[in-house]
């Protein structure tokens, strides 16, 4: 092979190869974020609120309020019967609160669901098991639940967490609320609970919360506040539903959002995210394309040179019988090949690269296991299809030259 | 046949205009039934490539090929299989005594055996006619000699019809029919059987 085709290749190499690597740092960034996003059983969950936005506005346009749905326990059954439905709980929250083991302690929220329906929800345990409709005492633990802040024993010097909160499944903790009463003196309420299991990461606020009974998290928020829930009136703050399965996330949410309740889901992160990643895709592809195109110009300029210095060769094919387009074909398929093999080369290239960037993003962002560049097979079938076509295209140009050649001009030249 | 004469008589480009490599400008063109003349490019190339050899004063062979692809190339046009045509490339190179010289390339035969290569080439898809312009215009006269022996013996045993461009008499006396050409015209026929 020529020194100046093997040139040409490396040139639909690099083109290949930058698209490839582009694309696939593209693809890492979605396929890491989504994966720790999508990361078990949060995507099948659709937070839903009460329509704040519409209050706002209904209150702007002339304060017709009272068709504002109130998420109370007829609008959560509402919610229920939405075909793809599993599960729906009111969900409560106290922000303020401390558990007490072995005498340290720790900074914790709490989260209360209905436990009725805890075993239809979506919270898997790593280690222990889900307390259930009875166990009205039992917490499950947020996986990072001791590992946010700590306040040690010996006073309010923070330090690392030595107990993990595996290390408390089956035993008894207290749960320590604090609220300042009229008088201004500080007033504690301890409660006994005992952990069953500890909540798988979910990527949402639950890791760094206690899970616990709504009852109990609400009695608890009604003595701290000292406010009576209303919820017939007032409705739930949130309610939690639990869907079948990913795939009717966006039919429910939007099935949710006609009964004009706020609705925040996972899947409506990803959906955006998606659209993000496509056009940081095409953005970095693009950027591999101008590689691409550059070595396109090398292609047409190579085969325009070997036509050149075949014109003599290409004089005797068509004396001795070749037809134009067998001329033609022939410099058309030389081109493609020129695109095909380095597009091959590149694919291989890639790889290597991918690997090395996964290896060095590995070493210096330590998170071990991090996919900056992940190559997809569509990618790969793209740029081979792409660089032989690019080739094909190429050489068009030049071939038609070579077979318009006069046979007994080319034949004469030296 | 031989078409003689001195350089500039329009031999060569007598030949050329019957191969179909230059278009007349005017009057026209038969050969058998074939109006050459009125042919388009692609036609011509098909019309060559059944009925037309040819061999030229320069050989033309392709240097990047050994002799028996050179042969072969003419049949790939043809689109006749690989097998059978490097079988039929082996049967015109051993007509014409080369078959242990078939890997070798050009430049590493001599003058006579790479014009013997392009004489193996025009016969091998058996054309009615081969064109041959100065085929021994760069060899001595003894391998001249030689060529115009085996063009002779072809054209007796095969019946195989060669038009050659020439100005050397020494080549003429091989053929049976010679025409004399001066200046684009013809001066004289003669008949040597």
């Amino acid at each position: 092979m020529k020194f100046r085709t093997i040139l040409t290749i490396i040139g639909v190499v690099i083109g290949t190869a930058s698209i490839i690597v582009m694309v696939s740092i593209g693809n890492g960034a979605q396929k890491s974020i989504t994966d720790e996003l999508s990361g078990i059983g949060s995507v099948t969950t659709i937070q839903v609120y009460q329509n704040i936005a519409s209050t706002g506005m209904t209150m702007l346009a002339g304060g017709k309020t009272d068709d504002k749905p109130i998420l109370n326990n007829d609008a959560l059954k509402e919610l229920k019967k939405i075909d793809g439905v599993v599960a729906v709980t009111p969900v409560v929250n106290l922000s303020s609160a401390t558990i007490e083991f072995n005498r340290d302690q720790y900074g914790v929220s709490l989260m209360g669901v209905d436990y009725d329906v805890m075993n239809d929800m979506r919270y898997n345990t790593t280690s222990g098991k889900k307390p259930g409709a009875n166990d009205r005492n039992s917490v499950i633990l947020g996986k990072d639940v001791l590992s946010s802040y700590t306040i040690s024993s010996a006073g309010a010097q923070a330090q690392k967490s030595l107990v993990t909160p595996e290390d408390l499944i089956g035993k008894n903790i207290s749960l320590v609320i604090t609220k300042t009463n009229a008088d201004g003196e500080d007033e504690t309420r301890t409660e006994k609970v005992k952990v069953t299991g500890v909540l798988e990461a979910t990527g949402g606020s639950e890791d760094r919360s206690i899970i616990a009974d709504y009852n109990l998290v609400t009695e608890l928020n009604e003595w701290q506040t000292g406010v009576k829930a209303n919820v017939k009136k007032k409705g739930y703050s949130e309610a939690l539903v639990t869907v079948e399965d990913s795939s009717v996330v966006n039919t429910v949410t939007a099935e949710i959002e006609d009964l004009n309740f706020t609705v925040f889901s996972m899947q409506q992160i990803l959906d955006s995210m998606g659209s993000v990643f496509q056009m940081l895709q095409i953005l970095l592809g693009g950027i591999g394309g101008v590689a691409l195109l550059v070595a396109c110009i090398g292609i047409v300029n190579t085969m325009t040179m070997s036509i050149y210095e075949r014109t003599k060769e290409i004089g005797i094919m068509k004396v001795i019988g070749a037809s134009i387009s067998d001329i033609r074909n022939m410099f058309i398929a030389e081109s493609t090949m020129i695109g095909l093999i380095g597009g091959i080369v590149g694919v291989i290239i890639s790889f290597l690269l991918s690997i090395l960037i996964n290896l060095v993003a590995g070493l210096f962002i330590a998170k071990g296991s991090m996919t900056i560049s992940y190559i997809t097979p569509g990618l790969v079938i793209f740029a081979l299809v792409f660089s032989a076509i690019v080739g094909l295209l190429s050489g068009v140009r030049p071939a038609i030259k070579a077979a318009n050649l006069s046979s007994l001009d080319a034949i004469r030249s030296e | 046949m031989a078409l003689l004469g001195p350089s500039g008589s329009g031999k060569s480009t007598f030949l050329n205009v019957l191969g179909g490599l230059v278009p007349p400008t005017s009057g026209e063109i038969l050969i058998r039934d074939f109006r050459i003349s009125d042919m388009t490019e692609n036609e011509l190339c098909l019309f060559r490539r059944e009925h037309l050899g040819f061999i030229f004063q320069s050989y033309n062979l392709i240097s990047t090929m050994t002799a028996i692809e050179n042969v072969a190339l003419a049949l790939t046009f043809a689109g006749v299989k690989k097998d059978i045509r490097l079988k039929k490339a082996k049967e015109a190179l051993e007509i014409v005594g080369l078959l242990d010289r078939m890997e070798h390339k050009p430049n590493e035969l001599s003058g006579g055996q790479q014009q013997r290569v392009s004489i193996a080439r025009a016969l091998v898809n058996h054309p009615e006619i081969i064109l041959a312009d100065e085929p021994t215009g760069n060899l001595d006269s003894k391998t001249s000699a030689d060529i115009m022996e085996m063009i002779t013996k072809l054209n007796r045993e095969d019946n195989q019809t060669f038009v050659i461009v020439t100005h050397d008499p020494e080549v003429s006396k091989y053929c049976t029919k010679v025409i004399h050409m001066c200046d684009g015209l013809i001066e004289s026929w003669e008949d040597q059987r």
